[in-house]
């Protein structure tokens, strides 16, 4: 993994993930899978308790359920945002709409998961949340980003234009923007979901295979023979594009 | 048939005002036709009676009576011929006395039937030059006669107006009534559990029908709901039992061995990702159905839909070694959910892909319609037999051909969701060889 990115190195003090979920096993599980991820994991179990703990602690990012008893998810983000908490919020829910969706991102969160979910997806997008946060608070004061670069692979954003070692590759659009989540994202395993929500912006199930075929086409104009190959497949969760 | 509930149906309210109104209307104009022409008949008789009265004064004094004994012998029976002396005394005619009432030069005057004349009669007077007093008069009791008449018209057709008015408003409720008793009765059946019963409509195509129409609509979206429900419980019980049951044995089977691979582990977790993959799929049609219709509605254009579904599916038809061919022509927008219809086309053509083998072909294209633009997913695949195309577009329902293989295989179901809620028709055919799938984008009426 990249140094710069998740979990933080040995060094830094541990990345706080406070988890509410009032479903003591679920809360146990994502706990325990953030923990196995390098993460230091706090647990909730209802809204209130939750909003008090985010408020009075700090913590680097929130999975947040959206039906909680007491104060619902949404009020709990909305209260957050108001009292001037930047954390990232991930909002896990049942509710797989995307009015349902939109509500949750209005009042504040940052990505919405459904459940049921995997812990790996949940901590996967965990992971795309804090890097973006920080590169956002990174990017402040900084000029616009014009240049992506992984190993020998480079993005230009401003031609829209990709090379593997200094050759020109051709890309769709579709493909460049592809390319581009995945280089943003680079080291992280993205799962199929993920890329599918964010590069083409439909949050309905795209099937299996969709995707694969998508980064497939992809890996096939970026990973030429003799490269080391850059996208790699992480059986049965989704991709990640090394970073050696 | 209580009286209290005829009353109270609005067609025997309408009825009864109508006939109120007609019975107005007609008396009035009765009574004008009675006192046009009483008034015209009086006028001629009081005519005749002036110049009658006319002739006789002008005749010579001498020649006066001589001329009304004349008239008297040949009129005396209808006419009256009378003259009296400057005092009143009778001199001639057919009258014992000037009649009370009766002015020299006034206006005329009705006498009823007296010894002397035995019919009423209109009666002048005119004095003469010498002083005499003329009197001329008419039978009158024809003209009576006709008054009495158009009364008794005026009188009679008022009544039977009102009666058939009455009568009529009645009957005319009693067809409402009877058909409302109708509906009762089978609203009662449908409530206590009879859903396959439906409200009865006549061939008139009137108020009431229209109404019992769109209950009927109402009840065979019920109808379908409830069966649904009924079925989908078993239907989802079935279907993830099956999976639920391997995962359960491989666990068992784990637990029991004394080394645990991996791979074994991942199969599991396969079993129960395609159950959570199922829940998804029902959780999302079970959304679908519960959406308000037009809540993400705006006028959305169907080729770019359609090419944005064709562009995501290219690659992957192209992997599975099929010709793939997309048809968008330029089509005026439609008011509908952008986003859904994605949702609904790229399952359609997920689907054919999956099930089309390999040196197939898809087409997934854009036509017109009869009456609007139609989506048509073409694929020259195994087909689906003909007595499961109906079930296919039922809610949960998995195809026999979709049990073997991997995904939800509710697509289909999520597919038909959608399309109902924007109230668009969905159909499968035969496309000879291969399943031919129809979204006419055109919204059908409520009311069937």
């Amino acid at each position: 993994m990249n140094a710069s990115v998740l979990p933080a190195a040995k060094d830094e003090p541990a990345t706080r993930i406070l988890v509410i979920e009032d479903d003591l096993d679920t809360a146990e599980e994502i706990a325990a899978c953030l923990t196995a991820s390098g993460f230091e994991a706090a647990k909730c179990f209802d809204g209130a308790e939750g909003l008090k703990t985010a408020m009075s602690q700090p913590f680097d990012a929130i999975t947040l359920d959206r039906m909680l008893p007491g104060l619902d998810g949404l009020e709990v983000v909305r209260a957050l945002r108001e009292a001037g908490s930047e954390a990232p919020v991930l909002m896990v829910s049942a509710l797989s709409d995307v009015d349902d969706r939109v509500d949750g991102l209005r009042a504040g969160g940052d990505d919405y998961l459904i459940k049921p979910f995997a812990p790996k997806e949940l901590v996967a997008r965990l992971e795309v949340l804090l890097r973006r946060h920080r590169r956002q608070q990174g990017a402040d004061g900084g000029g616009v980003e014009t240049r992506l670069q992984v190993a020998d692979l480079e993005l230009d954003l401003v031609k829209r234009e990709a090379y593997r070692a200094g050759r020109t590759i051709e890309l769709l659009p579709m493909e460049f923007q592809l390319l581009e989540f995945m280089m943003r994202n680079a080291g992280q395993l993205l799962t199929r979901r993920m890329i599918f929500e964010s590069v083409w912006e439909y949050y309905f199930d795209p099937g299996t295979n969709l995707i694969n075929v998508h980064v497939g086409k992809l890996r096939r104009k970026i990973d030429l023979p003799g490269l080391a190959p850059l996208i790699r497949t992480e059986r049965g969760q989704g991709y990640m594009l090394n970073v050696v | 048939m209580r009286f209290r509930e005829v009353w109270r149906t609005s067609t025997f309210r309408l009825s009864l005002l109508y006939g109120g109104l007609f019975t107005v209307g007609a008396v009035a104009l009765l009574a004008m036709v009675y006192l046009r022409s009483a008034v015209y008949l009086t006028h001629r008789v009081d005519d005749i009676l002036a110049a009658q009265a006319a002739a006789e004064m002008h005749a010579p004094p001498d020649r006066l009576k001589p001329i009304l004994d004349e008239a008297l012998a040949i009129n005396g029976g209808n006419s009256v011929f009378a003259l009296f002396g400057p005092d009143g005394a009778r001199e001639t005619g057919n009258l014992r006395s000037l009649p009370h009432g009766l002015e020299p030069g006034g206006r005329p005057v009705e006498m009823s039937a007296t010894p002397d004349f035995p019919a009423a009669a209109r009666l002048i007077a005119k004095r003469l030059p010498s002083g005499e007093i003329l009197v001329v008069g008419r039978d009158i009791n024809q003209l009576r006669e006709i008054r009495r008449i158009i009364a008794s018209a005026l009188i009679w057709s008022g009544v039977f107006i009102i009666l058939a008015g009455l009568a009529g408003g009645a009957a005319f409720s009693l067809g409402p009534i009877r058909r409302l008793r109708a509906l009762q009765a089978a609203g009662h059946d449908i409530a206590a559990g009879d859903l396959k019963r439906r409200m009865p409509t006549s061939a008139h195509g009137d108020e009431l029908d229209m109404f019992a129409g769109t209950v009927n609509y109402m009840l065979g979206e019920v109808e379908r709901l409830m069966s649904e429900v009924k079925t989908s419980s078993e239907t989802i019980a079935h279907d993830l039992r099956t999976p639920l049951t391997r995962a359960r044995a491989q666990l068992h089977r784990l637990e029991q061995a004394p080394q645990v691979s991996s791979g074994e582990i991942a199969r599991v977790t396969a079993e129960l990702d395609e159950v959570l993959e199922r829940f998804i799929a029902i959780l999302r049609i079970s959304e679908l159905e519960t959406r308000a219709r037009s809540a993400g509605f705006a006028a959305v254009s169907l080729d770019r839909i359609v090419s944005q579904v064709g562009d995501l599916y290219q690659p992957l038809a192209e992997e599975a070694d099929l010709r793939f061919q997309v048809v968008a022509p330029p089509t005026p927008p439609i008011e509908a959910d952008g986003k859904l219809l994605v949702e609904a086309v790229s399952n359609l053509v997920d689907n054919a892909i999956k099930f089309t083998p390999a040196g197939g072909a898809v087409r997934l294209a854009l036509e017109a319609g009869p009456a609007g633009p139609r989506i048509v997913v073409q694929d020259n695949g195994p087909g689906v037999p003909e007595g499961e195309r109906t079930a296919v577009l039922q809610r949960f329902y998995r195809a026999e051909r979709d049990r073997l293989t991997p995904g939800s295989g509710l697509g289909l179901s999520i597919v038909a969701a959608i399309v109902r809620l924007h109230r668009f028709r969905l159909s499968l055919q035969d496309a000879e060889p291969g399943l031919r799938v129809v979204i006419d984008c055109h919204a059908e009426p409520i009311t069937t």
